[in-house]
């Protein structure tokens, strides 16, 4: 990794031993690797103590990486335009139409149809709703008919119930009637008697009551 | 010293990035980054196996794969038609394949264990991971959206150079330009990015810290890809429909 980032920016590579400071506290030899990455300061002198700490850190882990290394350092290519840009367009492209070709012309084709089909089904369905009504109304006129036939029939009933009803208190008024007439007609009779009784026997009373208190003169 | 030293060799060797390496190859005199054609024919191989897999054999009621083939032909149908308009159809090849080729290319580079398999030199990657993919997707979505343009308005197409003024004319020339520079770039670094991150923090702690970096890896792949596919959507609608 760090060498890669070394090799990406090597314009701003200066040696350790350019700048004036002591030598780095470590007892590794001067390795042919200490080539560092400084970031250029406007006044150096100002800041030698900084670069010189900095320098001696960075010597000092990079000495501590294996010298190999160094040696494998490559240019990083990252920009590295070639012929692999037209075939990549060509590979597109040609994915372009077999993807195309086995899904979304097909599927989509498929989908649309498919909509459409449930669609068709959708609206047909709504014709039958219309059905469903007017059966419904049907339905409903029958269950008016119904009703009406039905209330008819026991509203005859009623009135023939009533009749009968009404006959037959009529009969048993008469029947009760008669037998009033009767029993009156029977204690008229029995009064008559009695009244009858009774005028003989006043007429007797009476005349024991002459008799008595009019004594035989 | 010396087992630091091979302490930190042995880190080089396993955390060995390898960045702006390629694997050579030469086609006919010109020069090609092998390492690139063989992830990209593996995407290929995974789009095209997949989707001739699942859409086989259509069925009514679908399932299982037919049923994310679908949702995702919804999707990319959806896409096209926000940013494109009602004369869509024609582009939801071109914008559906520039989603669905980036998506997985950049998963494959996420999910894949392309390290497995050494080359000589230079590793395998997502085939975003260079820059001569994703320069090639954005010259080809600058190709997309002058041909719609040119189709669907002829020659008055020039004429969206100098509106509303002709004093914009050189940002509007600037703009072809920026657009596929900013198509290109945006994908090339967010997905190199996003390698060298997981990379180099697998290096430092090789276990649980990296996994949110990884998920979020993902996460970034996938919206990079709904970009590069909504602005190539969005540049050619707009090209179609013209400035008024």
């Amino acid at each position: 990794m760090a060498n890669v980032i070394m090799a990406s920016s090597p314009k701003t590579l200066i040696t350790s031993s350019a700048s004036p400071t002591p030598k780095p506290k470590f007892n590794a030899p001067q390795l042919s690797l200490p080539k560092l990455a400084m970031p250029q300061f406007a006044k150096p002198q100002q800041l030698v103590s900084i670069s010189t700490s900095i320098s001696a850190i960075v010597a000092a882990s990079l000495s501590m990486a294996p010298p190999s290394l160094a040696a494998e350092i490559e240019k990083a290519a990252l920009f590295d335009f070639d012929a692999t840009l037209p075939i990549m367009a060509a590979e597109f492209l040609i994915l372009m139409v077999a993807l195309d070709k086995i899904y979304y012309s097909p599927l989509g084709k498929f989908m649309d149809e498919r909509d459409a089909a449930i669609k068709e089904k959708l609206s047909s369905v709504k014709d039958t709703s219309a059905e469903v009504k007017q059966l419904e109304e049907q339905a409903a006129a029958v269950m008016k008919a119904a009703r009406a036939e039905i209330s008819a029939a026991l509203n005859k009933m009623k009135k023939e119930t009533q009749l009968e009803v009404e006959q037959k208190i009529a009969e048993g008024r008469k029947k009760v009637e008669a037998e009033l007439q009767e029993a009156l007609a029977n204690l008229e009779k029995q009064k008559e008697e009695t009244i009858v009784a009774l005028d003989a026997q006043i007429d007797a009373l009476s005349n024991e009551i002459v008799k008595k208190v009019l004594p035989v003169s | 010293m010396n087992v630091l030293t091979n302490t930190l060799k042995g880190l080089y060797d396993v955390s060995g990035v390898e960045v702006g390496q390629h694997f050579y190859w030469k086609i006919g005199g010109f020069q090609v980054h092998g390492q690139v054609l063989i992830t990209s024919w593996v995407v290929i191989a995974i789009l095209l196996g997949s989707a001739a897999l699942a859409v086989r054999n259509p069925q009514t009621i679908p399932t299982g794969g037919q049923n994310f083939f679908e949702y995702v032909l919804e999707y990319i149908r959806d896409i096209s038609k926000t940013q494109i308009g009602e004369e869509y159809g024609p582009w939801v090849p071109f914008i559906g394949t520039m989603f669905l080729f980036i998506f997985v290319s950049n998963w494959s580079g996420a999910l894949l264990p392309w390290k497995i398999i050494q080359l000589p030199h230079g590793e395998l990657a997502a085939p975003t991971n260079d820059i001569n993919t994703t320069v090639a997707l954005a010259l080809l979505t600058s190709t997309a959206y002058f041909y719609a343009g040119l189709t669907k308005r002829g020659l008055s197409y020039f004429g969206k150079y100098i509106q509303p003024t002709p004093i914009l004319l050189p940002i509007n020339i600037l703009e072809d330009f920026t657009k596929p520079l900013s198509l290109s770039f945006r994908l090339f670094g967010n997905i190199l990015a996003d390698e060298l991150v997981v990379v180099v923090l697998v290096s430092l702690v090789p276990s649980v810290i990296p996994i949110p970096v990884m998920f979020l890896g993902l996460f970034t792949s996938g919206i990079q890809a709904l970009i590069f596919a909504t602005l190539a959507a969005a540049y050619i609608g707009e090209s179609m429909e013209g400035h008024h």
